[in-house]
């Protein structure tokens, strides 16, 4: 009922003015009537009534709060703020932009956050999937061998089901140019461990595990819609794949992502196209080769402890069993969305956190703002005081107005994050996991709410603390003059200056360290030389190219006629490309004359190359000779070694003519392989360690893959030559697909993508800060200078020089800048452990970057002193006496 | 100021309300009534007595109707409502009660 009558008074406001004014006019006429009655004359009547009756005005806004809504003096408070912004543009116009920058970067930064590592991965009960590898002391995290992997299905009794999968593109053909797809064998139920369903048919059952059974397929979407026009009676229909014809049994839908997986690594993501049978070919016992990973999903009561102690005792059986190839070995099971975001997370949280200190600083920045606002605003909030405005309403008048400014700078900061998001996927390192789920969507606008009000009430507290304390009395005295600002404000102040710069201290550390980690991951002798080169991959299909000799006839003229093309200084085909996580591996061969140490095999990176791979690369020789047009298949086997296989396994030894074997038992010379030359070392990943071992047979002698790169050097630009690479392959075999044609030039870029991209943000971040923090510097210092103007004066007065009051104000901003570098360091120093697996070659704690990052802050604290300083000593100290 | 007795908080509605139960009253008689009744003890304040008039008319305890005085003039004049006469009562008999225990500790503090 009341609310109805105050809702109803809402839309009759002026008529509810008009009553309450006639209302009391009438009482003050007859009470003026009655001071006459009384022996008054009219004039004294009038003003004895007036006085009774009291302030008017205030009288009838008493009566309007009764029937008014909070939200109205809410309006009013926000008019009110408006009108006061407006009044200042140059003080709004800074503390928005900064809010909205800080805010901006805070909304982007959690986008990223909330696609990568807060968004539930999209599988049927996401948190319940694990992967499955194995570990030693040499493989710390290994693919599984199938028929191991047969022994964990069939034993297991702590997951609800388990399937394998396994690396494997294939190669489209039919209409048009034939294409490489991304494709995985995969065992029977692996969609259905991953809780997906096939849109159309059905996933693999058991039977199509066994060999001779693989000629099926599954097909995602996109290639559905493309190749068969989303025909809905696919199923049945035939497609050709490594030129054998594929039954289609069933189509993902659309969103299907592929898990991750280690092995020939293919990110996170939606882009494979196809999924044949894994088959269980060859003998069960002999399980030395590694190559397929697992994926299982847990039983509602069973935890991860429990599925690994469990795994681990199968393997132990497995062990006893199959003493040569599963003992030594452990198993590990981790949680599929450690797998996935894994490394990403700890720089994800570095560059929240760094964001966050963005904000603090822009929050300081703004407090400060608004207390040298308010300190100029003191008569005026005096005089409210003194005309009986409650406190508490001068308080809200203030938060209002902080509240509003935050909410403009949030407003623009979510502008800005669109963009900014849009800025950082493209930034984004190109294996990123989940760079398609980072968008402002709501938990993120609902983040962004949540810190734009934090802000606001964060950076609105001090001066409407300031403002609840005042005396208005003190206010009204001094009002107008201008003394030095009272010790506690100008404390406040100080101390805010301090915090920001010893924020920025710690996030332009941040991107030293990270600078410098960046540039000694550019500065690192890669092992080849990376320009003008063209590298390409191809795959030969084992349908037509069953033999292995084929294979190594195809790649070996393939080399010799690219060779011999115009514009090439040199071409060769490889097994593999430096720095793409190759990660083939060969154990158990023989080395003539040595034994392997105790519990250990030799092992070594397995890799094939035609004669002209080296010096396309620019991987030196060492010691001995490249391959040569005379190593053929009939002639001696020969063998390369990188020169960490050298020294490790013929430490102090000549190893040219020394030999090693991959025969069981080797007996005759045939079984024997020389060693002929010694190349550079090339690690897996520019920032492996250390490079493994490693070893090249010339592939004329010895194929073990039937997909291979091709590179070539170029004596100038090697875009040019990818046509002519094309051609050549075709003139050979016109069925084959040239993929992944890049210039190593973009191999070596992506492959520092994601210490450049981390450093970026930090460096925009701290960039930022140090902006903020010289604002904060000169906002301070330039107020006590226009405070101190007239304690100036009368310095200079008597007898005081410029460079006096140059070293007075100077040394202020020294003292605030000293004080906060000391404290950023400290506090970087601490921090910056948290960094440990971010860099590179760096010690977290480098002299060089903290040193030249205190410098570089106090450098700027100084120079955002100097200006005001510059103003101090300007100024005539005769006006500035006779301001007084 | 300090000659006017101060109402107890919270009685003014209710001499209000009892003041309206003779009959329909402007403003300013409201506070004329109520100050010739208690031989002009008890003041109201202008201050307080509108905005309370507009707390009645917003509970719709009174009503409020523009009529024209003896003198001719407009004026705004309030009436009791059925809901205020109940209200009326309450608040009596809230009032005697707090009176009774005031009394008591009153009564009790002498003897002591």
């Amino acid at each position: 009922m009341t609310l109805l009558n105050k809702l109803l008074l809402l839309f009759r406001r002026r008529r509810f003015d008009s009553e309450l004014e006639e209302e009391m006019a009438f009482h003050r006429a007859q009470a003026e009537k009655e001071f006459v009655s009384a022996g008054m004359t009219a004039e004294q009547a009038s003003y004895a009534a007036m006085r009774q009756f009291g302030n008017g005005v205030r009288m009838q806004e008493r009566s309007r709060e009764v029937i008014g809504f909070r939200a109205e003096s809410i309006a009013q408070d926000t008019r009110y703020a408006l009108r006061q912004l407006w009044a200042s543009p140059a003080f709004t116009l800074v503390i928005l932009l900064t809010l909205a920058l800080a805010i901006g970067a805070n909304t982007a930064i959690f986008s990223v956050i909330n696609g990568v590592l807060l968004k539930r991965l999209p599988y049927e009960q996401p948190e319940r999937l694990v992967r499955i590898f194995l570990s030693n002391s040499d493989y710390p995290k290994f693919p599984l061998n199938p028929f191991d992997f047969l022994d964990f299905r069939a034993r297991n009794h702590s997951f609800e089901s388990m399937a394998a999968f396994s690396r494997g593109d294939v190669q489209l053909s039919g209409s048009g140019e034939p294409v490489r797809l991304n494709g995985f064998g995969i065992t029977s139920g692996y969609f259905h461990v991953l809780g997906l369903h096939p849109h159309l048919g059905r996933e693999f059952d058991r039977a199509a595990e066994i060999p001779g059974n693989g000629l099926q397929v599954m097909i995602s979407d996109r290639l559905w819609r493309t190749r068969f026009g989303a025909d809905p009676n696919v199923i049945g229909r035939k497609i050709t794949l490594n030129m054998q014809a594929f039954t289609v049994v069933g189509v993902m839908p659309a969103g299907t992502v592929h898990p991750g997986n280690v092995y020939h690594s293919f990110p996170y993501g939606e882009d494979v196209d196809v999924w044949w049978p894994f088959s269980f070919a060859g003998d069960p016992n002999r399980r030395g080769s590694h190559f397929i990973e697992g994926i299982a999903r847990l039983k509602d009561n069973v935890n991860l402890a429990q599925a690994k102690s469990e795994m681990n005792a199968i393997m132990m059986q497995l062990g006893r069993e199959h003493p040569n190839n599963d003992a030594g070995w452990s198993v590990i099971v981790i949680p599929l969305y450690n797998e996935v975001v894994g490394q990403r997370r700890q720089m994800l949280l570095v560059l929240l956190g760094a964001v966050m200190m963005v904000l603090l600083i822009a929050c300081a920045n703004a407090a400060n703002l608004l207390l040298a606002r308010a300190s100029s605003r003191q008569r005026e909030i005096a005089v409210r005081l003194a005309m009986g405005a409650p406190r508490t309403r001068v308080v809200r008048q203030l938060m209002t107005e902080s509240l509003l400014i935050s909410f403009l700078g949030g407003g623009l900061g979510l502008a800005t994050a669109f963009s900014g998001v849009k800025a950082l996927v493209a930034l984004l390192p190109s294996d990123f996991p989940r760079s398609q789920d980072i968008h402002v969507s709501a938990p993120v606008l609902a983040f962004t709410i949540l810190i734009t009000v934090a802000t606001g009430i964060l950076f609105g507290l001090a001066p409407a603390f300031q403002a609840a304390s005042a005396d208005p009395r003190e206010g009204l005295q001094k009002g107008g003059r201008t003394t030095i600002g009272s010790g506690r404000q100008s404390r406040l102040r100080d101390a805010l200056v301090v915090a920001e710069v010893s924020l920025a201290c710690v996030l332009l550390i941040g991107a030293g360290l990270m600078l410098r980690s960046l540039l000694n991951q550019l500065r690192l002798d890669p092992g080849f030389q990376r320009v003008h080169v063209l590298t390409a991959s191809l795959s030969l299909p084992r349908a037509i190219y069953s033999k292995d000799e084929q294979i190594g006839r195809f790649y070996h003229q393939l080399a010799v006629d690219l060779n011999g093309l115009p514009g090439i200084e040199s071409a060769g085909v490889g097994s593999d490309l430096p720095w793409t996580g190759y990660d083939e591996n060969a154990g158990g061969f023989t080395i003539e004359g040595k034994k392997p140490p105790a519990g250990e095999d030799f092992h070594a990176r397995y890799h094939m190359a035609t004669p002209g791979y080296f010096s396309a690369l620019g991987i030196p020789l060492v010691a001995g000779r490249f391959f040569t047009p005379a190593d053929r298949p009939d002639a001696t086997q020969v063998i390369i070694i990188n020169r960490r296989m050298a020294e490790r396994y013929w430490p102090g030894e000549n190893v040219i003519g020394k030999r090693m074997s991959f025969a069981d038992e080797p007996k005759s010379d045939k079984d024997w392989i020389t060693v002929v030359g010694v190349v550079g070392d090339v690690k897996d990943q520019p920032n492996s360690l250390t490079a493994e071992p490693a070893f090249w047979f010339p592939v004329i002698q010895e194929t073990w893959t039937s997909d291979m790169s091709v590179v070539i050097r170029a004596r100038t630009d090697p875009r040019l030559l990818a046509d002519a690479l094309r051609k050549e392959v075709h003139r050979l075999d016109p069925a084959l697909a040239v993929a992944d044609v890049q210039l190593m030039d973009q191999i070596v870029d992506s492959s520092v993508s994601t210490p450049r991209f981390a450093f970026a943000l930090v460096g925009l971040f701290a960039g930022l800060a140090i902006v903020l923090a010289g604002i904060g510097t000169y906002g301070v210092i330039s107020y006590s200078v226009s405070q101190r103007t007239p304690e100036l004066g009368i310095r200079m007065a008597l007898g005081a020089v410029r460079s006096d009051v140059m070293g007075l104000i100077l040394s202020h901003a020294g003292k605030l800048a000293g004080l906060g570098t000391v404290l950023g360091v400290m506090a970087a120093f601490a921090l910056a452990r948290l960094l440990k697996s971010l860099v590179f070659e760096v010690s977290t704690a480098d002299p060089l970057t903290f040193a030249s990052v205190a410098g570089m802050v106090i450098a700027v604290a100084l120079l955002a002193g100097y200006i005001p300083a510059l103003r101090a000593t300007a100024t005539d100290p005769v006006n500035a006496l006779r301001n007084e | 100021m300090a000659n006017r007795a101060d109402l107890l908080p919270g009685t003014l509605d209710m001499l209000i309300l009892k003041t309206l139960t003779r009959g329909a009253l402007h403003g300013y008689g409201i506070a004329q009534s109520i100050k010739r009744l208690s031989d002009d003890v008890l003041t109201v304040e202008e201050g307080s007595l509108y905005p309370a008039l507009q707390r009645l008319l917003l509970q719709s305890w009174v009503k409020a109707e523009w009529k024209m005085t003896d003198t001719n003039r407009r004026a705004r004049f309030y009436t009791l409502t059925a809901a205020g006469r109940k209200q009326l009562g309450i608040e009596v008999s809230q009032f005697e009660q707090m009176i009774a225990a005031i009394g008591r500790v009153m009564n009790d503090a002498q003897e002591a």
